[in-house]
């Protein structure tokens, strides 16, 4: 055996972690992280660049997807047959998904909230069968609330027909959850403290929930109305099994099925409409946010991607 | 030396709990082998799930040489004459997408002050699906003769009422009294058409005598099509292969060969399923494609500019082709039968069958129309006079006809094991 | 004796507990009280009662439709709601076709595509995550925005754009690679490629995958971070022994809420392929389900799918359950 003993190692091996280093770029914890940076900002260019790419050629003057001939207004009011104005059909499916949306905003927010401000104050066996009964519908698969949903109306509940109706009743259940998960954290962070302030005032839970509780809550409830609209319009799945026939069509299936078929630029003008509509409504959700409080930009964009 | 206590038990002394409870299991678990194994079915694992097909259905299914009479029932009566055409509203077709000239249906909706809406579908079954939806009506729909006993007997068609079809004396004499549809009931003919083999005459170098082949050639891959019509595909398979002419055969062996050789696709060309072969095989996106006649001819208004039409070639079989024919009915839940027949009518006129083939290719049987005038007047060019049909070609030709619900079964299972690739 | 507080040496200073006021404050818990205890449950209740009604009960009549019958004319399904009328027959049959049958390479590759495109996400998305949460000072919000947009921006719309780039003859892809030299004639990306479709479910899930990933490393208290340095500890290391177990949870979920609905998509592929070659388990539960032509066996897959992901669903809900009886107090 060496003569090493374990102490004599015990010192080198210190010696060796605090041995004086020069303070290379790479061990450098404060230098400017390029190579993260790097890679964010392929990623937001790679996934920002097929979005302008289907905006640009809905400006396309010639027929083709793919083929730039040039700049034109063609496919949104121009050509007689298939433009975004003279084609009805399409004009239809705008108007089904941006109806759709606004009506799955006002069904399903007050239910929403009221489960959230239900669900963190009750304590007792029922409620914790009651959250995991709403926290189900988000790691669902839609394929499977999809089917199930359509299963469903065609079999028991006949008296709703497939269309707006049922598309309505299946986009609303969904949202229903991510409402839940955003407005109760938002609850949990805000914390008991104002209402039990109010309610030593001589406030009814009533009250201090409508006076007190709701108002608190308005980023909340104003983000997850935006993100439910958002995803109204953007439902696919449920809404190809629900929509029963031609006159319930919504955009995504619109151009889902002429994407298969013979497409124009007729749909990346739809495309472009619908993502002028989300974006103004997600703009306008947003401004109502930061506008609530100083410097609350980066909270309305934090309340936007709240995710628990 | 004492005997266990199981041995003192001799045989026949009648069965204790333990031996009837394993005697119960041994039965349950031989039935559950038994209809695995009968899940197995054929040997090389087509799904035949027991659901309860039957074999005979009771209803009469037509042949060609077997022709069928259907049914109206009391409670199924045509609509009565001399009512006035419905105004206003939405009109409801189902219909596949683009098999009606757009500017035919605009000048309906002027002439009678209504709004088209049409709801495409790519085969039957998503037909039929649609149309069996409760609270969902459509006003007319069009099918085809392998399904028309089908939807009688399930009373999703009305009959007609002739005298609103001024216009049906016009069609082929042979069209009268089909023979999926004595006295023409329920139905009128819309199309007629034969099924081969599309393909662009500047890829491709020289047809095989067997055109089907050129769907298994590997220097297509990437852009060889079939069509998306299980009846098509594995009745195309059978043809090629020479496994039977019989195109509607029930043999699950037969079909399960023709169900392998189009898998053999998937790998060999990266085979692609769809029906817009009138859109694909101009814009270059298809090379080959597996396509109904009409569509090369719809195919020449999909040109972009600056393609010569030469570049449009279509193949067919000159003996054991596939013949078909599409019809057009009117549905039970109908809410404007009246608009239906005259849409109907106008269809079979002169005018309004020659304004509809000029788009969508596919040949109306109306006796204004020949296949020798079209020639003639310049209407087809030299390289697609092959996808013209002849009269004498029906007589000639193989048709699909309706099948039991069993058979039916056997190909949605074989078609569900191709597309799972 | 009462006892004074603060020695004022008044003797009624201190009320006795039994004649104090119930201040709520005294409870620490505003739902102490019997007459708000009533209002929880009715908050609750329409939306606890929407989703027995449109999530639970159909849910249940999948069942009901597995186990059931079939109209033999046109295979409209005949549910069986009693459960002692089900029969396990076909969904027998169905599952010996997913493990041993024509199914089961459906569901391999669908399993495949899922764990390849999960490894994407996790080795592109952490960095964004991180990067965006903890490092990027001024610019966090407008990065912030520029992750977020693809939330709103249509599914469908995001594809499209790929189809047009990964067009055959005119695509931006091919006159790239072309320009390069890399190729000498355009490649069909849309030919059918599993490469294609793995890059496009990558790219349609992305965003959902940051997200949650993004709002877990945001909490990690950069206090933590420094003292590890300041012991000494390499970057390496602290990232390994420090901030990833402690985004832990972020992560799972962000897997969960990305696994989850890629493994039912159907449209991804159809979109940016069309062959079978690259169907996955989604393609065929729509075909037997809403193409129609037996839904009952729809039903089954949909079980078996269900089951499937249904350890993965309730791992996570057991983490969030316990993380938000931590967090909720």
């Amino acid at each position: 055996m060496s003569s090493l003993t374990a102490v004599d190692a015990a010192n080198a091996a210190e010696a060796f972690q605090t041995r004086p280093r020069r303070l290379t770029p790479w061990r450098n914890p404060w230098r400017r992280p390029w190579f993260l940076s790097s890679i964010t900002w392929l990623y937001i260019i790679w996934s920002l660049v097929p979005v302008a790419v289907a905006v640009q050629f809905s400006f396309n003057a010639g027929r083709s997807r793919s083929f730039w001939q040039g700049f034109s207004f063609r496919w949104y009011w121009q050509d007689p047959y298939s433009s975004l104005v003279s084609d009805k059909s399409l004009q239809l499916a705008l108007r089904n998904s941006l109806v759709l949306g606004i009506l799955t905003v006002l069904v399903s927010v007050p239910i929403g909230v009221l489960l959230a401000l239900g669900l963190t104050r009750w304590r007792s066996k029922a409620s914790a069968v009651s959250n995991g009964i709403s926290l189900v519908p988000l790691v669902t698969p839609e394929i499977v609330l999809g089917s199930a949903l359509f299963l469903v109306f065609t079999t028991l509940f006949t008296r709703i027909p497939l269309g707006m109706q049922a598309m309505l009743l299946g986009h609303v259940t969904f949202s229903i959850s991510f409402i839940l998960v955003i407005v109760r954290s938002r609850l949990l962070s805000i914390g008991p403290e104002y209402e039990m302030a109010a309610r030593d005032l001589g406030a009814t839970s009533i009250q201090a929930l409508r006076t007190i509780l709701v108002p608190l809550l308005m980023p909340a409830i104003v983000a997850s109305a935006a993100i439910t609209f958002a995803g109204s319009l953007d439902d696919f799945v449920v809404s190809s099994f629900l929509y029963g026939n031609a006159q319930a069509i919504t955009v995504p299936i619109k151009l889902y099925s002429a994407a298969r078929a013979a497409p124009t630029p007729a749909l990346n003008a739809l495309a472009t409409v619908l993502l002028i509509g989300s974006t103004l409504a997600l703009l306008v959700a947003y401004l109502v946010l930061r506008g609530r409080r100083k410097g609350g930009s980066e909270q309305a964009l934090s309340a936007l991607a709240s995710f628990e | 030396m004492t005997f266990h206590p199981k041995a003192r038990r001799s045989p026949g002394q009648g069965l204790d709990r333990r031996g009837f409870l394993r005697g119960t299991l041994a039965l349950s678990a031989g039935a559950v082998g038994l209809t695995s194994l009968a899940a197995c079915g054929n040997g090389d694992g087509t799904p035949t799930f027991d659901t309860g097909a039957i074999a005979n259905a009771p209803y009469p299914l037509a042949r060609p040489n077997r022709p069928v009479k259907q049914p109206i029932t009391s409670d199924n009566q045509p609509i009565a004459d001399g009512l006035p055409p419905e105004k206003g509203g939405t009109f409801r077709m189902l219909n596949y997408a683009d098999y009606i000239n757009p500017a035919f249906v605009k000048a309906f909706e002027e002439k009678y002050g209504v709004q088209v809406q049409l709801t495409p579908f790519n085969n039957y079954d998503e037909m039929l699906a649609k149309l069996n939806q409760h609270n969902v009506y459509f006003d007319i729909v069009f099918p085809g003769p392998s399904v028309l006993g089908k939807m009688v007997y399930g009373k999703l068609l009305q009959p007609l009422n002739h005298t609103y079809l001024p216009h049906f004396k016009n069609v082929y004499p042979s069209y009268y009294s089909p023979w999926y549809d004595v006295d023409a009931q329920y139905t009128i003919p819309y199309t007629v058409y034969t099924t081969g083999i599309g393909y662009r005459r500047d890829r491709v170098d020289q047809v095989p005598e067997n055109g089907y082949d050129l769907l298994w050639d590997p220097q297509f891959k990437g852009s060889a099509y079939i069509l998306d019509d299980r009846g098509e595909a594995i009745g195309m398979s059978l043809l090629r292969n020479h496994i039977t002419t019989d195109i509607n055969t029930g043999n699950p062996d037969y079909v399960n060969q023709a169900t392998n050789s189009l898998i053999e696709l998937i790998n060999l060309v990266n085979v692609k399923v769809g029906i817009q072969d009138y859109v694909f095989i101009p814009s270059g996106q298809a090379t080959v494609h597996q396509a109904w006649s009409g569509d090369m001819l719809g195919a020449l208004q999909y040109l972009p500019n600056g393609t010569s039409s030469s570049v449009l070639g279509y193949w067919a079989p000159d003996k054991d082709f596939v013949v078909g024919s599409d019809v057009i009915s009117i549905p039970f839940s109908s809410k404007k039968p009246v608009l239906a027949h005259l849409l109907m009518d106008e269809l079979m006129s002169p005018d309004g069958a020659l304004t509809n083939f000029k788009w969508t290719g596919y040949q109306p049987p109306v006796q204004s129309i020949t296949p020798e005038g079209l020639i003639q007047d310049g209407l087809i060019p030299e390289n697609l006079t092959t996808a013209v049909i002849k009269s004498e070609d029906f007589a000639r030709g193989l048709v699909f006809y309706e099948v039991s619900p069993a058979i039916d079964k056997l190909w949605q299972n074989a078609w569900s094991k191709f597309q799972a690739g | 004796m009462t006892q004074s507080k603060g020695g004022t040496g008044l003797a009624e200073a201190e009320p006795t507990p039994e004649q104090r006021p119930t201040l709520a404050r005294d409870k620490k818990d505003p739902t102490f009280d019997r007459s708000t205890r009533r209002l929880w449950p009715i908050l609750a209740a329409p939306g606890t009662i929407w989703l027995i009604v449109l999530f639970v009960v159909p849910f249940y009549g999948i069942f009901a439709v597995a186990f059931g019958q079939v109209d033999f004319l046109f295979n409209t399904p005949i549910p069986a709601w009693n459960p002692l009328h089900w029969q396990f027959t076909l969904f027998g049959e169905v599952l010996h076709a997913s493990v041993d049958g024509p199914f089961s390479g459906v569901w391999r590759r669908t399993f495949g595509y899922v764990f390849v495109s999960l490894v994407v996400c996790v080795a592109v998305g952490y960095p964004v995550a991180y990067y965006v949460a903890r490092l990027a000072g001024r610019r966090r919000g407008l990065l912030l925005a520029l992750i977020l947009a693809p939330w709103w921006i249509n599914y469908i719309t995001r594809m499209l754009g790929w189809m047009t780039i990964l067009d055959e003859k005119h695509g931006y892809l091919n006159s790239f690679l072309e320009h390069l030299g890399v190729i000498d004639q355009g490649v069909n990306w849309l030919g059918g490629y599993p490469g294609v479709v793995v890059l496009g479910l990558v790219y349609g899930y992305l965003p959902f995958f940051i997200v949650p990933l993004y709002a877990s490393l945001d909490r990690i208290d950069q206090r933590l971070l420094e003292a590890s340095r300041d012991l000494g500890v390499g970057a390496a290391r602290t990232f390994w022994h420090i901030t990833l177990p402690l985004s832990r949870m972020g992560l799972i979920t962000a897997l969960v809420i990305t696994a989850l609905p890629m493994a039912g998509d159907y449209y991804t592929n159809q979109l940016l392929s069309g062959s079978p070659k690259t169907n996955m388990i989604g393609n065929t539960i729509y075909y037997y389900l809403a193409q129609g032509p037996q839904k009952n066996v729809g039903a089954c897959l949909v079980i078996q799918l269900s089951l499937v992901l249904l350890v993965f669903m309730a791992y996570y809900l057991l983490l969030t359950q316990r993380a938000s009886k931590e967090a909720g107090r």
